[in-house]
């Protein structure tokens, strides 16, 4: 059977929410826990392009933000911004080795997280100290890990065949 | 030029999100609008709440392994110091229970709340906050409870933390550990005010004292001091004294405090029924 494929977007997001509120919530390394949500974005920008992981990344950080004490939008900002990023920088790097993904995953993620301290910093959170260095590093390390499976599940949300060859058409076209 | 166009669409489309972000971020930081931000964050979060009790039901035993395997050599030396802690713990209360009845009645004549004598409402902790920046829990337990924003958190080893959000089945709680909480406290044998500040998660709470001149000892316990305006009630232990060390040119020895309660492993909590004032 196969889903509507409007209704694959909201179930995706709702499913990575529940995943990363229940599951993730509570794998922590050093008291740090993957951010699933911010993956969400950097595997749309890598299957979809800087447009796709633009708009997942706004859609993911609103939603996380209405269960996060910071102020509402600043999740929603940073991962715009991170998946536009990986869209502009990676688009069809799917194709190319496997490590490639993963290793993007794993840097935009960091950047990811210390944009997030930063701008979180500016609006008066404290969120810079000697632990957003543990932070960044376990985000990092765990989100690289969780690529692949982000990947196939952002590329089915967005109707996979579809996804991936927009993506590769757009790598055509760019190079 | 086909890709130039689709580049500066793509742009401009960047630009649109960023900028609603930064309007909500604005709107919410100002709380302008009436709280309706608020409000609609509160209705997500109730709406979301069974859907998330269920599935943290089925998940909880595989996360709760997951959790446990990297705890498992802390066990043994676990057992070994809670027993020792028990001993003297029972030497404590013992000696405890008679300074209580003074202290009670010390705070009444200077009309401060005390801890134990306030009505609280109990609660399961949810999950800890989906961040890795606030060192937050949510309890299941909103206004629906008479809770608010402001009330202290505790368990029966010690404080908590204060809630910071309230839905109406929901509150997020800021742990003690949390670099951004203050709280007022004394040292229990010599009576000192000082301020705890949070340390970050599993790290020790820096104590600043009031006074310098104190004599502080390894071990000591460690209170909150309810003094006027305080955001708790007097009374609610805080943590024991770890380590004093008086940094060479430095004006203020650097006392750290272990918090009494396993911000890490919590699983019930009770809220105390108390506002600070103001």
């Amino acid at each position: 059977m196969r889903s509507d494929p409007r209704l694959r977007l909201p179930i995706m997001l709702i499913v990575a929410l529940l995943v990363q509120t229940t599951v993730l919530a509570r794998m922590r390394v050093w008291g740090v826990m993957p951010d699933f949500m911010l993956l969400l974005a950097v595997a749309a920008g890598l299957t979809a392009g800087a447009a796709q992981g633009a708009a997942l990344g706004f859609a993911s950080g609103m939603l996380i933000d209405l269960f996060l004490p910071t102020p509402l939008g600043l999740s929603a900002l940073v991962f715009t911004l991170v998946g536009y990023g990986v869209g502009v920088a990676n688009t069809g790097v799917l194709r190319s080795a496997w490590y490639i993904p993963v290793l993007v995953a794993g840097g935009a993620s960091m950047a990811g997280v210390v944009l997030y301290a930063l701008i979180g910093s500016v609006l008066g959170e404290q969120m810079i100290d000697g632990h957003l260095a543990t932070i960044a590093l376990v985000v990092g390390v765990s989100n690289a890990v969780l690529a692949p499976v982000a990947v196939r599940f952002v590329a089915w949300s967005l109707g996979s065949s579809k996804g991936r060859r927009s993506s590769k058409a757009g790598a055509a076209r760019s190079t | 030029m086909a890709v130039y166009r689709r580049s500066r669409r793509h742009r401009f489309f960047l630009v649109l999100l960023a900028l609603t972000s930064v309007t909500v971020l604005t709107l919410d930081y100002r709380g302008a609008g009436d709280g309706t931000l608020e409000s609609v964050r509160q209705t997500a979060r109730d709406t979301f709440a069974p859907v998330q009790a269920a599935a943290d039901w089925v998940v909880s035993p595989v996360a709760g392994f997951f959790g446990s395997v990297g705890d498992f050599g802390d066990l043994r030396s676990d057992n070994a110091r809670l027993r020792r802690q028990l001993d003297e713990a029972r030497a404590d209360a013992i000696r405890g229970a008679d300074a209580d009845r003074e202290r009670r009645g010390l705070l009444q004549l200077q009309g401060l709340d005390y801890a134990g004598g306030l009505d609280s409402v109990p609660a399961r902790v949810v999950s800890t906050a989906p961040t890795n920046f606030q060192l937050t829990i949510t309890i299941d337990r909103g206004s629906d409870a008479r809770l608010d924003v402001g009330m202290p958190v505790v368990t029966s080893a010690g404080l908590v933390g204060r809630i910071i959000q309230v839905s109406s089945a929901r509150s997020t709680v800021l742990l003690i550990t949390d670099p951004q909480s203050n709280v007022g406290v004394r040292l229990a044998s010599s009576g000192e005010p000082g301020v705890a500040r949070g340390g970050g998660t599993r790290n020790p709470m820096p104590l600043d004292l009031i006074t310098t001149e104190v004599p502080v000892d390894v071990g000591e316990p460690v209170v909150t001091s309810g003094l006027e305006r305080g955001l708790f009630p007097a009374q609610i232990p805080v943590g024991r004294v770890r380590s004093t060390s008086a940094p060479p040119g430095a004006l203020q020895k650097e006392i750290l405090l272990d918090p009494r309660v396993d911000l890490v492993r919590l699983e019930f909590v009770r809220i105390l029924l108390w506002k600070p004032a103001g």
